[in-house]
Parts: C-alpha cells; sequence; structure tokens
C-alpha cells in the first residue's frame, strides 16, 4: 500500500545519474507536487494507523443514517455504523488493491512492451497477445469471474491487473517503438551484443516518463476500478473499502439523501487518485529539466 | 423504424457533438392549466429492471409480471389476508374432489376485437402444461390434468389426484392468453410474444405500443375494460420506465419526471419520502417471508439441539428494528405468517434471542468450547448480493452466533452463483426470502416434502410429511386449519426452518394522483391492473 | 504493394482476434459453474424443467459439439436465440448499441476537442501557473467517482434547478424535432461526466510527450535554425505528441465502449449496451453474452485498423508495411 509513494525514490538508480541529482532539488520546488505527497502520506497513515483511529465498524447501531456530529464526524450509516470508522479501515483495503493490483499490471505491462518492441518476432505476438485481451469485454468478464471464485479481495486484485496491463503495454509500445528505431539505438547495437543492457540503458529510461503517468493511470483506475466493481455488487463483502461504503449507500437509496455517506469516501477517493496523478506529474517534471524561455 | 431513427440521431449527433454538450434543455415539466381531474393524464412507473420476457407463461421478473398483468388478466387475485379474490373468474371451486372449475366475468374482449372466452383459458392452462415453460404457473400444475371450456364462461379442470389448493393456486398464479395468438407460435414455452408480429393483443386495461430497451415501455389504454369502474382505464397511456439505480429513481419522483415508483422503497427511504412533498408513501402489506435454513444433510445441522443453538443466537428484533426500520413483522418463526389471519396460530412463538441457551443446548450435545469460549462450529451461510436488506442482516446474524461461540462464514454471492449454490445444496445455512406464500398447504409441500422443490433443509420428517399430505386432500377450511398448524408447530420446534420476519413493503408515488387499489405484495402493490386503470391525476 | 499487404495481415489480424474473443467466451460461459436454466426459471423448477431447458438451448450436448455447431451458426450469420428473451440476439443488441456509441463519440468529440488545446498549452508553459491550474482542473476530472457525481449532477441540474431531465435517452411519446431536442438534453448530463473523467488521460498524455519532443534533438534543431518557437510547437512538437494520443483514443473508445460505460449507463438509466451485458450476464444469457462479445470484439477490430492508420500517417518513422 507504500507503492505510490515509493515510486519516486525508486526510480533514480534507473535513471542517468546526472538527471537524478537534481530530481528532488528540482522536486521540492513544485507546490503541487510537495502538497500530493503530504496528501498521500495522510492517506497511508490512516490505513496503517486505523486501529488506534477508531474501533472496526461491525454489528449495528441504533442511531441510523444521521448526519456528522461531535460523536460521528462523518455520520452514521443505514445500519447505525460509523461512517469515519469505515473510511479509515476502508482506506487499507482501497490502497492494498490499488498498490497491488497496479504493480502488477505495470511489471507486466512494461516487460511485455520493452521486450517487444525491441525484438520485432516478439513484437508481433505481443501485439496480437495485447489486441486479443484488449478485444475482451473486460469488465462482464470481471462480473462473471467475480462470480465463479466469489467477490474477495484477491480476486478484485488480480481482475484489475489482469484488466489494467494491456493498457500499460500498448502506451509504453507505442513510445519503445519510435525510441528503438532512433540511430543511437542503433549505434549501441553495434557496441554490444546484449540486448538486456541497451534495453535498460536506453529504451527503458526513453519511456520511464511514460510509464510514470501509466502508473498514475493505472493506480488510480485500479482504485475507481475497485469502487465501481463494488459500486456494481462485486466488491469484498466482509471488508470494509470505499467502494463497499458507496456500494451500501447506493443500496439504501441514500446516494442524494443521506448526502454524507457518499461524500467521504468519493472525498477519499478523489484525494487519493488527485494526489497521486499530482506526484507522478511533478515528479516527471524535475526528472526532466527542460525550461523553454 | 426506431432503429434507423436511433442511427440517424447518432451520425447527426456526432456532427453536431461539438454543440451538443452544451444545448438548451426543451424540457418543461408536464402539462400546465388547473382543473380538478386530468383526464387522458399519463401514468410513468419507474422500475429498476428491463422487461425479459412479453410472454407472462415464461417470464419471472418483476418487471414482466407488472407489465404483462396490463395485458393478459388473471382468474383470481388476492385480498391483504391473502384470501382469494375474483378478478376474470367470478366464481371457481370443486365440482368433486378431481374436478374445479372457473365461472367467468363475460363480454371482455382481446384489444383486436376478438371475445375472450373459456377457450383461451382452457388453451393456456393445457398449453402450459404440455409445453412446460419456466414460469410459476407450471409448477401449480402437477396435480392438473386437463381443463376444459364447457361453455363461454365454464371452464372445468380435472386433476389427476385431489388436491384442496390448486383450484385457487392455479387461478392466481396464471395469466390467461390468447389462444388464437399464442397457438399458431408453437410452443409456448418458446414464443417470445415480442410483438415483432403486428404488435401486442391484450384484454387487460392496456396495451403495450412501444418498446425501447433500457429505457421505458409505453402502453395505451384499451377503451374497453369491464373490470375497472366505469369500464375505460382513466389514465390514457402509461409508461413504465427503467432505473437501474435506486437512487436516480427516487430523484426522478421527487423531480416529477416518474409518478409512481414500483419497486418497494429501501426501508431506510421510508422516512425521508414521506416528508417529502409532493410525494405519497403508500404502505403494502407483505404476503412472504424471510428465512434461513439449515442444511441437515450436513452432520452437525442434522442434530435439533444445534440448530436450535443457531435459532437462539439469532437477535430478531434487532434485525427487525434496525435493517428492516420497524417495518417487518415476526411471524412467531412459524411458516405461516399473521397476515394469512385464517391460518395463522398466534400460540406459536419466536425463538427467544438468547446466546447463553444456545450455550447450554450445544454443551448438553456434547460441544466443548475451546478456551476462547469457542465450539468446534463453523458454518458457511449463504445469500444474494443483489438482496440488500439481507445481505445487512446477515452480518447481524453472524456476529450473534460469535457471541454463542459458533462461526458462521459469510459467503455472500452474486444472484446466480446463489442460485446454483441453493440448487446444488451447496451450503451449511441459507438466507433468502420469497415474494408471496399465499396458500400454506402449497407452500408446506413445496418447502418440506422430500424432494419438494425449495426444500432448501432437506427436511424429510415422515410426520410432517404426513400432516402436509393430509392438509393437501382436506377440503374442508376448518378440518384444513388445525392440520397445517400442527404442521407449522412441528416446523418451529424443530428448526426445520427459521422464518424470521414478513416485511411490510412501502412504495411511493407523486401526491397529485389518486385512486390506487393496493393488493398485498410488492407483484400487486399499487401496480395490479385494477389499480392503474382506475389511478387519477389532479391538477 | 506493400501497402496491400499491411492492409491484408491487419485484417488477417482481425478475423483472429474476432476468433479469440469468440472462443474465450464461448469457452468461460461453459467452463463456469452458472446454470443458465436456474437463472430463467422460477425458484420451484423440478428436474424436468431443468433438463428440458438445457434441451432446448443445447447446452446437453458435449463442448466440442456445441462448438462446432456455434462456429457453423456464425459463419451463417446467425447468432442464436436469446436464452430468457427468446428473441434473435441481434435484435436484443441492436436496439442498445446505437445508445453507447452515441455517448462515447460525442463525449470522445468533446474531450478531444478540449483536451489536446489544453495539454499543448500546459506543456508550453510548463512550471507556470497556467500549466498548474490546467492539470489541477484534468486531474480532477478523472479523480471523480462517477456515480457519486452522477448523483450529485442530477441533484443540482435535475432536482434543484430542473434544467435536465432525471434518467433516460429520450423523452417517451416525442416525434420529429422535439425527439432530437429531447436526445440532446438527456444527453448532456452523462456525456459531460464522461467527458470530465476522460479528459485527464488525453491532458497529460499530449503534456507529457510533448514536453518530452521538445527536447528532442530535431526539435532543437529546428529552433536553433529560426523557426518561431509557436510553430515548432504546435506544427513538429505536437505531431509527434499526437502519437501517443491517437493510442489512448483508440484505447479508450475499446475501454468504454467495452463495458466501460456500464457505471454511467447504471447512473443515468441510459439505455445502452454496457447495461444490455450486465444484464445479461446477471441472467446467463450465453447467446446474447456471445453475440455482445462479439460484437464488441468487432468495433474493438475496426477502432484498432483506424488507428495504426493514423499513427502511420502521423509518424514518419513507423513506415506502414516495412519490415
Amino acid at each position: 500500500m507504500t507503492t505510490t509513494v515509493q515510486m519516486p525514490q525508486a526510480q533514480p538508480e534507473e535513471t542517468p545519474p546526472k538527471a537524478s541529482s537534481g530530481t528532488w532539488r528540482r522536486f521540492r520546488k513544485e507546490p503541487l507536487g510537495m502538497i500530493a505527497l503530504v496528501v498521500l502520506a495522510v492517506l497511508v497513515f490512516a490505513a496503517v494507523a486505523a486501529p488506534w483511529l477508531a474501533d472496526y465498524p461491525t454489528g449495528y447501531g441504533d442511531r441510523v443514517l444521521e448526519g456528522p456530529s461531535g460523536a460521528h464526524w462523518f455520520g452514521t450509516d443505514s445500519l447505525g455504523l460509523d461512517v469515519f470508522a469505515e473510511v479509515v479501515w476502508g482506506a487499507r483495503q482501497s490502497l492494498l488493491v490499488a498498490a497491488a493490483a497496479s504493480l502488477i499490471a505495470i511489471v507486466f505491462g512494461t516487460l511485455l512492451a520493452v521486450v517487444g518492441a525491441y525484438f520485432k518476432r516478439v513484437d508481433a505476438v505481443v501485439g496480437v497477445i495485447v489486441d486479443l485481451t484488449l478485444s475482451l469485454p473486460v469488465l462482464p468478464l470481471m462480473i462473471l469471474v467475480a462470480a465463479l471464485v466469489g467477490p474477495s479481495t484477491v480476486t478484485i486484485i488480480f481482475v484489475i491487473a489482469a484488466f489494467s496491463w494491456p493498457e500499460v503495454t500498448r502506451v509504453v509500445r507505442s513510445q519503445a517503438l519510435s525510441v528503438v528505431r532512433m540511430p543511437y539505438v542503433d549505434a549501441a547495437r553495434l557496441m554490444t551484443s546484449s540486448p538486456a543492457w541497451i534495453i535498460r540503458r536506453h529504451v527503458v529510461p526513453a519511456v520511464m516518463p511514460l510509464i510514470l503517468v501509466s502508473v498514475v493511470l493505472t493506480a488510480s483506475r485500479a482504485v475507481l476500478s475497485a469502487a465501481g466493481l463494488a459500486f456494481l455488487g462485486l466488491g469484498d463483502p466482509n471488508t470494509w473499502s470505499w467502494g463497499r461504503i458507496l456500494y451500501e449507500a447506493q443500496q439504501a437509496g441514500a446516494m442524494s439523501t443521506a448526502w454524507w455517506l457518499p461524500l467521504f469516501p468519493s472525498l477519499a477517493i478523489f484525494l487519493l487518485v488527485l494526489a497521486a496523478t499530482m506526484l507522478s506529474t511533478a515528479y516527471n517534471d524535475a526528472r526532466n529539466p527542460r525550461r523553454n524561455r | 423504424m426506431r432503429s434507423t431513427r436511433v442511427i440517424t440521431a447518432a451520425a447527426l449527433s456526432a456532427a453536431l457533438a461539438l454543440g451538443a454538450c452544451a444545448p438548451e434543455a426543451p424540457q418543461s415539466g408536464g402539462g400546465t392549466g388547473g382543473g380538478q381531474e386530468v383526464t387522458d393524464a399519463t401514468l410513468t412507473i419507474a422500475t429498476t429492471t428491463d422487461v425479459v420476457n412479453y410472454n407472462p407463461l415464461v417470464g419471472n421478473s418483476r418487471s414482466d409480471y407488472w407489465i404483462t398483468n396490463l395485458m393478459y388478466p388473471h382468474l383470481l387475485s388476492i385480498g391483504e389476508d391473502g384470501e382469494k379474490e375474483p378478478e376474470l373468474a367470478k366464481e371457481w371451486g370443486y365440482v368433486d374432489d378431481t374436478t374445479g372449475f372457473y365461472e367467468l366475468e363475460s363480454g371482455l374482449t382481446w384489444s383486436d376485437g376478438k371475445p375472450l372466452t373459456a377457450k383461451d383459458v382452457a388453451y393456456t392452462l393445457n398449453a402450459v402444461k404440455r409445453d412446460a415453460p419456466a414460469g410459476t404457473l407450471y409448477g401449480q400444475l402437477s396435480n392438473f390434468d386437463t381443463a376444459t371450456a364447457v361453455s363461454d364462461t365454464r371452464v372445468e379442470v380435472k386433476l389427476t389426484k385431489p388436491d384442496a389448493s390448486v383450484i385457487p393456486e392455479i387461478g392466481f398464479w396464471g395469466n390467461v392468453v390468447p389462444q388464437h395468438v399464442f397457438e399458431p407460435a408453437g410452443s409456448v414455452a418458446k414464443f417470445a410474444n415480442d410483438g415483432s408480429d403486428g404488435g401486442w393483443v391484450s384484454a387487460g386495461p392496456y396495451v403495450l405500443t412501444d418498446v425501447q430497451r433500457g429505457q421505458s415501455y409505453t402502453l395505451e389504454r384499451k377503451d374497453d375494460y369491464p373490470l375497472v369502474e366505469g369500464g375505460k382505464p382513466k389514465a390514457a397511456k402509461v409508461v413504465y420506465r427503467v432505473f437501474p439505480d435506486v437512487n436516480t429513481e427516487i430523484l426522478s419522483l421527487k423531480n416529477g419526471d416518474v409518478d409512481v415508483i414500483a419497486n418497494s422503497l429501501p426501508p431506510a427511504q421510508v422516512k425521508e419520502l414521506q416528508n417529502t412533498e409532493g410525494v405519497t408513501v403508500q404502505e403494502v402489506p407483505g404476503l412472504g417471508y424471510a428465512h434461513m435454513t439449515y442444511n441437515m444433510t450436513k452432520p452437525d445441522l442434522a442434530k435439533t439441539d444445534v440448530r436450535l443453538a443457531l435459532a437462539h443466537a439469532v437477535d430478531y428484533e434487532a434485525i427487525r428494528r434496525v435493517v428492516l426500520q420497524d417495518q417487518a413483522v415476526s411471524t412467531g418463526s412459524s411458516p405461516i405468517m399473521p397476515v394469512l389471519k385464517q391460518y395463522y396460530d398466534d400460540s406459536i412463538k419466536e425463538y427467544e434471542h438468547n446466546p447463553e441457551k444456545s450455550r447450554e443446548l450445544l454443551d448438553d450435545a456434547g460441544y466443548k468450547a475451546n478456551s476462547e469460549d469457542k465450539y468446534p462450529l463453523s458454518f458457511r451461510l449463504i445469500y444474494s448480493l443483489q438482496d440488500p436488506v439481507t445481505t445487512q442482516w446477515a452480518t447481524l446474524v453472524k456476529d450473534g452466533a460469535a457471541e454463542a461461540g459458533i462461526t458462521i462464514e459469510l459467503q455472500g454471492l452474486e444472484r446466480n452463483a446463489y442460485l446454483a449454490k441453493t440448487d446444488a445444496g451447496d451450503f451449511d445455512i441459507y438466507a433468502g426470502n420469497f415474494a408471496i406464500m399465499d396458500d400454506p398447504a402449497t407452500n408446506m409441500s413445496l418447502t418440506y416434502l422430500p424432494g419438494g422443490a425449495i426444500n432448501y433443509s432437506y427436511v424429510d420428517d415422515p410426520e410432517l410429511t404426513k400432516l402436509i399430505q393430509q392438509a393437501q386432500v382436506t377440503f374442508e377450511r376448518d378440518e384444513q386449519v388445525p392440520i397445517l398448524q400442527e404442521a407449522a408447530k412441528k416446523v418451529r420446534d424443530n428448526v426445520y426452518d427459521n422464518v424470521m420476519y414478513t416485511q411490510n413493503l412501502y412504495v411511493a408515488h407523486r401526491s397529485d394522483w389518486s385512486g390506487f387499489t393496493v393488493k398485498p405484495s410488492e407483484l400487486l402493490s399499487i401496480v395490479n391492473p385494477i389499480s392503474v386503470a382506475s389511478a387519477t391525476k389532479s391538477e | 504493394m506493400s501497402l496491400w499487404l499491411f492492409v491484408l495481415r491487419r485484417i488477417g489480424r482481425g478475423v483472429a482476434t474476432i476468433w479469440f474473443a469468440v472462443t474465450v467466451t464461448f469457452l468461460m460461459l461453459r467452463l463456469l459453474p452458472g446454470d443458465p436454466a436456474l437463472a430463467i426459471a422460477s425458484t420451484n423448477m423440478t428436474p424436468e424443467i431443468r433438463a428440458e431447458l438445457l434441451n432446448q438451448y443445447g447446452l446437453d450436448q458435449s463442448l466440442p459439439v456445441q462448438y462446432v455447431k456455434y462456429l457453423g451458426e456464425l459463419l451463417q450469420g446467425n447468432l442464436g436465440m436469446s436464452f430468457s428473451q427468446n428473441i434473435p440476439v441481434g435484435d436484443a443488441l441492436m436496439q442498445q448499441l446505437p445508445w453507447t456509441l452515441l455517448l462515447v463519440g460525442v463525449a470522445l468529440v468533446v474531450t478531444v476537442a478540449i483536451g489536446i488545446p489544453l495539454g499543448v498549452v500546459a506543456a508550453s508553459r510548463a512550471g507556470g501557473l497556467l500549466d498548474r491550474v490546467v492539470q489541477v482542473v484534468a486531474v480532477t476530472g478523472q479523480s471523480l467517482f462517477v456515480p457519486s457525481i452522477g448523483i450529485l449532477l442530477l441533484y443540482v441540474f435535475g432536482l434543484q434547478l430542473g434544467w435536465f431531465p432525471i434518467g433516460g435517452a429520450y423523452t417517451a411519446g416525442t416525434y420529429g424535432g422535439e425527439w432530437y431536442l429531447s436526445v440532446l438534453s438527456h444527453l448532456v448530463l452523462p456525456c459531460l461526466s464522461l467527458v470530465l473523467v476522460q479528459l485527464g488521460a488525453y491532458v497529460l498524455t499530449v503534456r507529457s510527450t510533448l514536453m518530452e519532443s521538445l527536447g528532442e534533438d530535431y526539435i532543437v534543431l529546428a529552433k536553433a535554425n529560426g523557426l518561431p518557437y509557436r510553430r515548432v510547437l504546435w506544427k513538429h512538437a505536437l505531431r509527434n505528441a499526437l502519437l501517443p494520443t491517437t493510442t489512448l483514443i483508440g484505447m479508450q473508445i475499446c475501454l468504454y465502449v467495452v463495458g466501460g460505460v456500464i457505471l454511467i449507463e447504471t447512473v443515468y438509466a441510459y439505455p445502452g449496451i454496457g447495461r444490455g451485458i450486465y444484464d445479461a450476464v446477471t441472467r446467463l444469457d450465453f447467446p446474447v453474452l456471445q453475440g455482445a462479445f462479439l460484437l464488441l470484439a468487432g468495433v474493438v477490430v475496426v477502432v484498432n485498423m483506424i488507428t495504426d492508420i493514423v499513427y502511420g500517417l502521423l509518424d514518419p518513422r513507423v513506415k506502414v508495411g516495412s519490415s
């Protein structure tokens, strides 16, 4: 659940030394990036510290669908449970799903794309696989799989990862294809016989900004997908997640009447996705210090 | 016609695309002018699902039922206490033990001008028996042999063996379809009746004229409908609109875009809508129950004490108060609900919520609690995720059992997986509900006879079986009631079934509409044909 | 000559794609434990009814026999009959597909029309105030949870202000010009939601690629040669940045047409195919699902071909047909 935060620090070892030294210095000057970092830290803290912040929401309470008050900061749901506790405990599940699903998707997707771009024979296969996978109606398949395996956290992670990697591959591949045809890559081919070295040295750095944008889009889509699946009734019914709070609000018909029910989990999703996106954009800019005028 | 229009719309809008997202909204709701009663108004009714099947002999979703009900009359309707009431049939009963009859209203016609006669009724019943369509009616025909139109208004039904409930049950569950439309189509199990061959033919108050899947079903008034006061339906048009999300549906009612919400309201929204100006909330008596069954093929659950321990670990009162917002009544843990006044036995009492008693029962049965006060008992409870109320109380059942030292693992399932697992007996505890359990003899035979279609506890108690079979062939109500009550007591005392409550339902409509006739259950509610045909709008 | 080869190969791949989708769907449906007979029948179903239903659907035959029969029917253009509705699959789907295409198409055009200029502006003012504002706006949109924002928009613009209708795609019982107007007014809110959600991806992709290519040698060279910055930006750099954008468009169409609009269609009660598929899944209506997946695979293949062609036109470095 901390991947989104680690991401920027994980990069420097892969990028050319000259860029990495200035990256953090420039990053600190990006106010949006710093704010995003703080927001993410708060969300991660909430997830980690959930047991100290609130009791696990279970059972029922007698004050049903009451608005925010001193006793219940975020109000209560249709079973009288504390929404603040649900949001805090839901952060664990939602961050876990986002991190795990996007990690699987990015690693798998990038690997296929880069290797595919470098080796023409592989590329044809990769292209076909991506095409074929993208041509499958994934959301309905997710629904079917969830119905088969039973909606659980693991199912959701894998189902979302399986849904996300072809997009990563496609975006990265299109950039990698252009890079591989660059003269300096051809020159490198003459210098070494190790494709792994060329890929690591030239292809991966060239597609890195795109990968980072993909990380963000994938992680944010993972949070949103998990919430969307939950909203369609396919979330893990035994664990609190932001999606489950929203789903129960929908089932209770309370989306527009008890505004605090959809508001707080939506806000949490919103902040997480927003912060993750801002962070990666800021990082991207810091890494790529192009300044015109 | 419609599809070409849609495609042109797609092409046109692609061209207009840039401006398309911010055009002036031309809609200005409803009519103007102030009179008392709006004549020829349009009644817009919201539902959450599409129509699956226009063939009433096959259809099983609520929307199917509501819409086909406006076109294909039932022989009988039902009152608030579950007693059958006349609809198309004015009289019904038995000539002898194996012969029943229906005496029909005269003067009904189909919308294409042909008269509705006893022949249509006989055709419908015989065709269903022959083709076995997957609707509810076929399930009621196991003791049915043939139906014959002895005159234009009288149908006689031959039974294969005596059955005291088959005539009212067939009358209630069966729609009558036009022989001259259905017969040429061949098997009634395969006939889609989707209007593709010249539209629909109706003998109800309205006839379906236009369909846009996922959005709306438009029905127009049939000018003569003798079953409604005045012989002519009041509203000129009925439009059913589909809202998959109940929140949007509620907004639309508040907005006045729809006039009625047909599906029952989520319990937590009843108070909110009661306090909404311009909206009237109507209570609809429930005629079904929610229950849990314990799979008796499992060794632990085969023991009565274990089932009793589970039953005593549930806080029924809290479930009704919190989850159902006090919109449900206890049945005294009996499968015969209080609404069935003729049959109800108020001496049967609900299982007391008492986890200590559960522990005593388990100790006496020889189970040993471990150091954490937990018994080596773990059960898997299945329920449908599409059923929000059950989903909520399932967690309360789990928490209650934990108090008694019993572990319950919740398995919420997507509807099909739920049905498949239910059918295969792949569960320890099953939680679910039935919408209409109107006739105790019929229902007990389905729920508690070995091999019964909904015998989810796999109960096979020879004494109970004997009682139920005896009730089925007892034609005198006075003699039948005590037998059924004895059976119900057996079910309760042995925890063959754990019936938890009858939910009273609430539906909402715009306050400027009135004249609805309330019938029990969500299927009939205020959208039964008589009610829809009688509703009027005032300005 | 080489172009023809390219086109032929693309068509071959398209056919393979469709075959793959059809086969995967066919197998998944049959290897899953769900019982379509159960999904159709009411609760009190006897084993006889069930056997009869399975026989009627042909599901009592062996898998290879079913598969061969299915492919044979497919080659003759026969998609089969819906289990639950007893009507031809084509009829069941074709009423809903145009609405999804309308919604996704309009939203796409609007998004691209707004997204690309925003991305260019942000890249050219990178680090500046305008860049930050554009980023925040773009990212805000894509961070929204569709059902929540949908209910909010409906609440404000539908219920409180009464500007737009709540739910549906048009007003039943309207004709002619009035009908077209009602289609437009029903389209606004779902379209707005979809634009909000998609916009960020376009803006960020254009922005990040543009910034990359502004640093590339030939751009630097162009600038060194004294070409005006504006011209370098809009003509040379943007052309390069459009490559990933093209990919993105292709992807987003697939993503949203292929069931991704289910949430929007659910909240706005919009009668599109996403909802139709969802309903078919809940009823395990095999023929409708097979037909829908086939149809969607077809859409994907067409979109991919168009993307590839546009790609080839835009990027002189990827030579069409060269191998």
